[in-house]
């Protein structure tokens, strides 16, 4: 009886530890987006570039997909880069992903075609 | 009896005045969000009134991931933050009182997050930084107040070397130095919004949104210590 009291009162200690993962993981995102913010600089466009790319493909948030806004946002800076096409397409799997961001997006894609 | 009476009612109106505000309900202190199930969030740009020119970064650049995590569409930040300056609309000060219909048309805004950075104030060799934050998220549809918070938070950004003997409180003092760096403010932002969203409910990407109103809301106004080690 005392066995089964002590392993309960353990199972239960340890279930109330456990932390919830996260939906998603963002890499060193705050740090480099400061400093995108800051300085806007090749150096910092390019930790910045570098930060969505982990984001994309290291994902391993609990749901499993890249976070909402990180195409879009990866798109844009590409877009301030000159990497017209290439932002493009970021824009529309954000769309893909995400549907409720077509507002935006689509307004953001007739300024770039104007 | 008269006297125990009055002893009673008395004692009864003391106690009553000593109670602090019992815990409600998400569904109750957020009731807005419940009722009109948003799911797009627009990053306003911070509002600063502190004395720290640089505030207003470390802020926006660290209200995005709470938000995400708790399950809303964020809007990206970068993003629309151009269309805002493009717009001259970057001073979101103009807008915490006035209808934000716009916000939802432009940017498919359901809620809009203000933040006012009441002060932001730091003690060199203590390596202690002050804050009060206000968080205001507004119904783009409604113009209502859904969600608000204000934080008033002493961080303390010191660090312990693990170095021994008499140079030990040098060494400390010299690290902390280092960690209050601009860029370690990042980290004081952070610790305070993840604090203050831990009770926002639970957008529709996570498993647990439409469950978590019986969960109790924070207090609307709060005091805490926080530090580095704050997640």
């Amino acid at each position: 009886m005392k066995k089964i009291l002590f392993i309960s009162i353990t199972v239960l200690m340890l279930a109330s530890c456990t932390t919830q993962k996260p939906l998603y993981t963002w890499g060193n995102y705050e740090i480099t987006s400061y400093n995108y913010l800051k300085n806007s600089d090749e150096k910092s466009t390019q930790q910045l570039i570098e930060t969505y790319q982990q984001i994309i493909e290291k994902q391993k948030g609990s749901r499993g997909v890249v976070p909402p806004g990180v195409y879009a946002d990866y798109g844009f800076v590409l877009l301030q880069a000159n990497r017209t096409e290439e932002g493009k397409a970021m824009l529309l799997k954000e769309v893909a992903l995400y549907p409720e961001s077509k507002i935006f997006i689509d307004r953001i894609l007739k300024i770039i075609e104007e | 009896m008269k006297n125990i009476l009055i002893i009673i009612v008395v004692a009864v109106a003391f106690l009553s005045s000593c109670t602090t505000t019992a815990p409600i309900a998400k569904s109750v202190a957020y009731k807005g969000m419940y009722d009109e199930k948003p799911l797009t969030v627009l990053l306003m740009p911070p509002i600063n009134r502190s004395t720290n020119v640089e505030a207003k970064e470390y802020f926006y650049s660290t209200l995005y991931i709470p938000i995400a995590n708790a399950g809303f569409y964020v809007i990206s930040p970068f993003l629309s933050m151009e269309i805002l300056k493009k717009e001259s609309a970057y001073d979101a000060e103009l807008f915490l009182n006035s209808p934000l219909t716009k916000f939802g048309e432009v940017f498919g805004a359901d809620l809009a997050l203000f933040t006012i950075i009441h002060k932001w104030d730091k003690s060199g060799l203590a390596a202690k930084v002050y804050i009060q934050v206000e968080y205001i998220i507004k119904s783009t549809k409604t113009n209502e107040v859904v969600y608000t918070r204000t934080g008033d938070v002493t961080y303390d950004a010191s660090v312990s070397t693990g170095v021994g003997g008499a140079w030990s409180g040098l060494a400390d003092i010299a690290a902390s130095a280092i960690n209050t760096a601009a860029t370690k403010y990042v980290n004081v932002a952070r610790a305070c919004n993840a604090y203050t969203f831990k009770d926002l409910p639970a957008g529709k990407y996570s498993p647990i949104y439409g469950t978590d109103g019986e969960q109790l809301a924070g207090e609307k106004l709060f005091k805490l210590n926080l530090n580095s080690k704050y997640k």
